[in-house]
């Protein structure tokens, strides 16, 4: 082997080595300094501690904020999860220029950036007196979790087997009696990888949320966010563990429903 | 009425109507999607007044004179596509290492390379840009360790600057972008590379001659990932950036909350929603040629 070759192989080595280093960072500071035993956020930290922790759960604001990411992203679980089955049920039965017209629809707020869907929103609800509520916020939240819970439920139903159902009507069941005995049981672990999805997007999305809430209605990236831009405590570090932690915490359990390989593919 | 009214029932019992479940989520895209953007577009044709967000039902095309002709805006918007195009070149040549190193590597290196990505993806953008500002802070590690080594004598201005805006800005899309290469190069045949390598091709020209091409619509997609998205950019050159990384998306948002200029921060944002479909447009342009030309 030439040396050009083993120094290009360094090089390569050292590239994707940094790479995953700065990939991973980011979770190591703020675990790290979420556990600062001062009021100063030094990484690495000098002492260990739970204070921050205990201290994060007085304060009303961050109880507040910790309330409203789990409505918001409760909400928008259920809601585009909701739209999502319905909406992939229904596809089945369209023709084929129809299916790729209502996918198009679903899709495209994904595309578009939350400064303008946030604009864009925050006008639209103020002509209705309907700004800073968290209802308004799901609606947001729906507009990027909804094309994911579609798509995740389309790809459920084309692999589900539709003459099980017809068999169980042939047996005398209604329609809708088959589709809670035979249909939902075997595609319930899309349904729960649909919702998982839905509830991350929500709990991560922060932008359309700083347009559309108030001070009561931030949620805990919106409440970091001004954290941030102010002054700096390592609550902001407490909180934003507890949002990886259930970021994480939420797409176990979708994996263990739907099997990780899938909620890859299916998104 | 009831007439209708039970044959209707009847047909939703034999399933003739089942199409109609989409309705729901036609509805809510039209209602919550279709509904403000035109609202947004109506806004952006009234009038600007200073007593107000904008004239109730006056038509005019001011906001857009007003936008167009602005230098502060006109630079920020500038700003913008410089910076999206350099986010999108620096995050193409970095997810392509990347998606070609966990291509290359087998086993356990091949599960946490694979895993840095995902746990990168599950860091909330609020989060990643907080520990940017700690990890590139002239005091942080990495300021540090490259002072240690004594290759610079000064610490390097990587955040609260333009650096700093463009790595919290990689630190976006650059997850997104990794997969987005990686799907594509996974479903390529490795004994290519060693095919090349044995018909005297050096290990560099054989990646860019041989595997290259073949990622070709993964790195579009990549690319147009990492544009659109920092053309919209707002959280990381606020946050990471000083405050000469004007983007768009930040004179939106103090167009609407600062000047409270309605009608401008409106047009501003249609502007900003073109280029991203213009972008796109482009690319599935590109992509439909290079997916017929890969097919041969």
């Amino acid at each position: 082997m030439g040396n050009t070759d083993r120094a290009l192989r360094w090089l390569f080595r050292a590239g994707y080595g940094t790479v995953f280093l700065l990939l991973v960072a980011p979770v190591v500071v703020v675990t790290a300094t979420s556990l600062s035993a001062t009021t100063a956020v030094t990484f690495p930290p000098t002492d260990l501690s739970f204070r921050w922790y205990t201290t994060l759960f007085t304060q009303r604001v961050w109880m507040q904020a910790v309330q409203n990411s789990l409505l918001t992203a409760g909400g928008t679980a259920v809601f585009s999860t909701g739209l999502g089955v319905a909406g992939a049920l229904g596809a089945r039965h369209l023709s084929d220029r129809s299916q790729i017209a209502v996918s198009g629809l679903v899709l495209v707020p994904l595309l578009v950036p939350g400064v303008v869907l946030g604009v864009s929103l925050l006008i639209f609800f103020s002509r209705f007196g309907l700004q800073q509520r968290l209802s308004t916020i799901v609606l947001a939240h729906a507009l990027w979790a909804t094309p994911l819970t579609f798509s995740v439920m389309r790809a459920t139903f084309s692999r589900f087997d539709w003459q099980l159902q017809e068999a169980a009507m042939d047996l005398g069941a209604s329609r809708l009696r088959a589709f809670r005995e035979v249909v939902v049981p075997n595609t319930v672990s899309g349904l729960v990888a649909a919702a998982a999805i839905a509830f991350v997007v929500s709990l991560q999305e922060f932008i359309m949320a700083l347009f559309l809430s108030g001070r009561e209605t931030r949620t805990i990236p919106v409440e970091s966010w001004f954290a941030l831009r102010g002054s700096l405590s390592p609550l902001v570090s407490v909180a934003s563990t507890l949002l990886v932690g259930a970021v994480v915490l939420t797409l176990i359990i979708a994996a263990t429903a739907i099997g990780l390989e899938r909620v890859a593919d299916d998104t | 009425m009831s007439v209708t009214a039970a044959g209707l029932r009847d047909r939703l019992q034999n399933g003739e109507l089942r199409g109609l479940l989409v309705a729901p989520i036609v509805l809510f895209d039209l209602l919550v999607f279709v509904v403000p953007f035109g609202y947004l577009l109506r806004i952006s044709l009234t009038e600007r007044t200073q007593r107000g967000a904008f004239v109730e039902g006056s038509w005019s095309i001011e906001a857009f004179q007003y936008v167009l002709s602005t230098p502060t805006l006109i630079d920020s918007f500038l700003f913008t596509l410089w910076f999206a195009a350099g986010v999108t070149a620096l995050s193409l040549g970095i997810s392509l290492l990347y998606a070609y190193a966990i291509w290359r590597a087998a086993g356990g290196l091949r599960v946490a390379l694979l895993g840095g990505v995902l746990v990168s993806m599950l860091t909330a953008i609020v989060v990643k840009l907080f520990a940017v500002q700690q990890l590139f802070a002239p005091n942080g590690v990495i300021n540090q360790g490259i002072l240690a080594t004594g290759v610079i004598q000064e610490p390097l201005a990587l955040i609260n600057s333009a650096a700093g805006a463009v790595i919290g800005q990689l630190y976006i899309v650059v997850p997104y972008s990794v997969l987005a290469i990686y799907s594509v190069l996974s479903s390529v045949d490795e004994s290519l590379l060693d095919a090349a390598r044995d018909l005297g091709a050096g290990r560099l020209r054989a990646v860019v001659e041989v595997i290259i091409p073949h990622t070709i619509p993964g790195l579009i997609v990549a690319g147009v990932i990492s544009f659109t998205w920092s053309v919209g950019s707002f959280a990381a050159p606020l946050l990471a950036g000083s405050s000469a990384e004007r983007t768009t998306g930040i004179a939106i948002s103090d167009l609407l909350q600062q000047n409270f200029d309605w009608a401008a921060a409106a047009a501003m944002g249609l502007l900003v929603a073109t280029t991203v479909f213009v972008a796109l447009a482009v690319t599935y342009g590109l992509l439909s040629y290079t997916g017929g030309g890969t097919d041969g």
